[in-house]
Order: C-alpha cells, then structure tokens, then sequence
C-alpha cells in the first residue's frame, strides 16, 4: 500500500537528505517489504555501476592542440609578457600600466599602490606617506614621467611628459617641463598609443 | 574556490598563457570525461573538450570571480555536449526519451566502433553497457546524472551549472536513477 510513498522516501534517501522520522519510516517498511528492498538494492547496484565507468583521460598532446588553436597574442599581450619577462621593473617597483580601451585595462590589475615609469628613477625623490613623487630641484629629467595613484611635484626640470593618473601634477615656480604636464582622473582615459611611446624608452637607468 | 586555483584565473584573465596551461591540466580530464560520457566517442568528446577551453580562453574577460571555475567551465561544456547531440539529430527533442528496444541511438553506434585494446573485456563489457545506459537517457537528465555520479558534484553545484532550481535537479536525478536502474537491473 505504502510503497509509492516509500520510493520517494527511497530517493531521499540516496540523496542523503532524508530526515530522521522518515529514515525509520523507511527502515521500519522495508523490514517486512521485499519489494522495496529490492528496489533500493537495485537502485544502489545501478549507482555503483555508473561510478565504476573507468574513468578515461585526454590524449597526451591536448594541452598543445588547445594551444595551437589560441588566436596569436595581441600586441597588448605581448606587452604584458614583456612585462613579465623583465621583473626587475616590478622589484624596482617601476611599473607600466594602464591603457585602455575597456579591452586593455583588463590586462592589469587595479590596485592603489603608487606606480612610477621613469627612465631615471634614481633622480626621483619618493614619499611614499603623502604618496608624491618629487622633481627635486636642480635635476633633469630624461623622458616621461607617469606617476598612477600619486601626485607629481615637479621643481626640477622634465625633458618630456608628466603624467599623473588618478593623481594631481603640481608644478613649482621653478618647474620645466618640455612636454605637457597633465592629470588623468580615470584609467580610462589613457590611450594605447601613447603608453606605447612610454614603453620606447622604458628601461629605467639605475645608478 | 581553492586559493591556488584563484591566482590562475587571475593569472589567465590578464594573459598569462602558462596559468591557462595550468588550468587546462587541472580541468582537462574532468572535462573529457563528462564530454565523453555525453556523447559515447573519443574524437567528438576530445573535440568538445578542446572547443569547452578556446571557449573559456576567448570568454575569461567576462568570467566572474565571485563563482567558482569549475562551474563555469562545467557550464560551457555541459551546453557544448547537448548543443552538438541537437546538431547531429536535428529533429531531435530533449524531453524525448529514447524509445525502449530501439536499441543504440547514434552516440552508441559510434562508440562501438571504437574498442580500447588496454581495456580488459570484462571491463570493457560493463564500459559499454553503462555507455549505453546513459545513451539512453534524454540529454538533460544525461547531463545531471554526469555530473552527479562521474564527476561527483554535488546538488548544489549541478544546479549552479545548469542553472535550475536544486528541486529540479532532484526530480531529473531520481527520474534518471529509476531508468539506469531499470536498464542495469540484471547485470
Ligand atoms: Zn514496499
């Protein structure tokens, strides 16, 4: 009478999610039902059966035909890699970054550390407090200077372009700056071309 | 997700090629398996699997990290495995089972084809008829009894992958459970 019932309760059961009551309802039923037991037992076999299928692999070359088949990498991977390739930019914590085009500023990671390209960090002074990377006075500086996440005090002189992104370039009277001095509010704004122009000359001199 | 897994998605998204290698070993195997338990054959699951991670590489910019990898790579694989089984049986209908005694449908013509020296025949005889025990189950209650008794997800995880209701992914279990039972009953 009850074994309709009871193949609901089968199922529960062999989802682990029977409760306590209908477990001995269950348990109780089938003392005295072959069928059910069957069922269940039947039920458990074919279970078995399915998680026996030995489980098969890949051909051995298919990482490489996965790889063979990737669309050649862009130049803004490529750049990426470039990146990767020399880390002693990053352990000098020179970074290069951003651009956009929505498709490239997923290339890098976003975060609020103060980022420096310069191909003469060594003239730069650095308050990492205020988060502002000075121009001392009396130094020049070759090339860019684009400073993400920080401003820019520029007393010295700068044969090129100051950049602040997500920062502010301030200039003091005794300021040169060759190029143009500008802040960029958002990541966004910042376009390829440009940061490829930074990316000529990016290998910093270290003393 | 697991923290080492994290950083390779991470990795990837920003186009780092050895970290997509590394996900691929990670996943290539689970994949495979779920692709070739769905349609009963080597080359068309190998071309499933290959197609489910040119698909994840081409798409890791709109992955969203707030869900677990394996769900979404379960997913894209999962729609792989059913959209070929509609291309290659262009009439054919999810809800519809196969008919009883019309015997192999064409993933387990296929597959008989193929025979896998390495295996021994006493195994190769329970492969085959498992293979033809999931062959004949509809693509959708196929698909959850993969995932539930090969790759070993659990009910929540299925339900995130195919997107239905956990209640839903229960009924297409127990259905499924009764029919495998009922083709396997006198092994
Ligand atoms: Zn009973």
């Amino acid at each position: 009478m009850e074994c309709r019932e009871m193949s609901v309760l089968i199922h529960e059961f062999l989802d682990g999610e029977i409760d306590e009551l209908s477990n001995q309802k269950l348990q109780t039923h089938m003392r005295t039902c072959a069928s059910c037991r069957q069922h269940l037992q039947e039920l458990q076999r074919a279970i078995a059966f399915v998680q026996s299928a030995s489980h098969i692999q890949v051909s051995p070359d298919f990482t490489a035909r996965v790889f063979a088949q990737l669309p050649t990498p862009t130049r803004k991977k490529r750049f990426s890699s470039w990146l990767r390739n020399h880390p002693f930019l990053t352990a000098a914590a020179v970074f290069l970054f951003l651009m956009t085009g929505s498709t490239m500023a997923n290339w890098y990671e976003r975060d609020n550390t103060l980022q420096i390209a310069s191909s003469n960090m060594d003239k730069l002074k650095i308050d990492r407090t205020r988060n502002v990377v000075v121009v001392p006075a009396g130094t020049t500086i070759d090339g860019d200077l684009v400073v993400r996440n920080g401003n820019v005090e520029v007393q010295g002189e700068v044969r090129g372009n100051v950049v602040a992104i997500e920062g502010k370039v301030v200039l003091a009277s005794t300021a040169h700056v060759a190029g143009s001095a500008e802040s960029i509010e958002a990541i966004f704004e910042w376009i390829w071309y440009e940061v490829k122009n930074i990316g000529n000359d990016l290998l910093p001199v270290f003393p | 997700m697991d923290f080492v897994e994290k950083r390779l998605t991470q990795r990837a998204k920003r186009g780092d090629r050895e970290a997509f290698a590394e996900l691929i070993e990670i996943y290539k195997d689970k994949i495979f398996q779920l692709a070739y338990r769905m349609v009963g054959n080597r080359q068309d699951a190998e071309d499933i699997a290959q197609e489910t991670f040119l698909r994840v590489y081409a798409n890791l910019h709109t992955y969203d990290e707030s869900y677990k990898f394996s769900t979404w790579i379960y997913r894209i694989a999962t729609n792989l495995c059913i959209d070929r089984g509609r291309k290659k049986r262009p009439d054919f209908s999810l809800d519809e089972e196969v008919e009883p005694g019309q015997g192999m449908d064409w993933y387990s013509r296929l597959s008989s084809n193929e025979k896998n020296p390495a295996d021994s025949l006493v195994t190769q005889e329970l492969q085959e008829t498992v293979q033809d025990a999931l062959s004949h189950l509809a693509p959708k209650y196929r698909s959850i009894m993969i995932l539930r008794y090969i790759e070993d997800l659990s009910l929540q995880e299925i339900s995130d992958i195919v997107k239905l209701p956990v209640t839903t992914i229960k009924t297409r279990i127990h259905r499924g459970r009764e029919a495998l039972r009922s083709k396997l009953r006198f092994m």
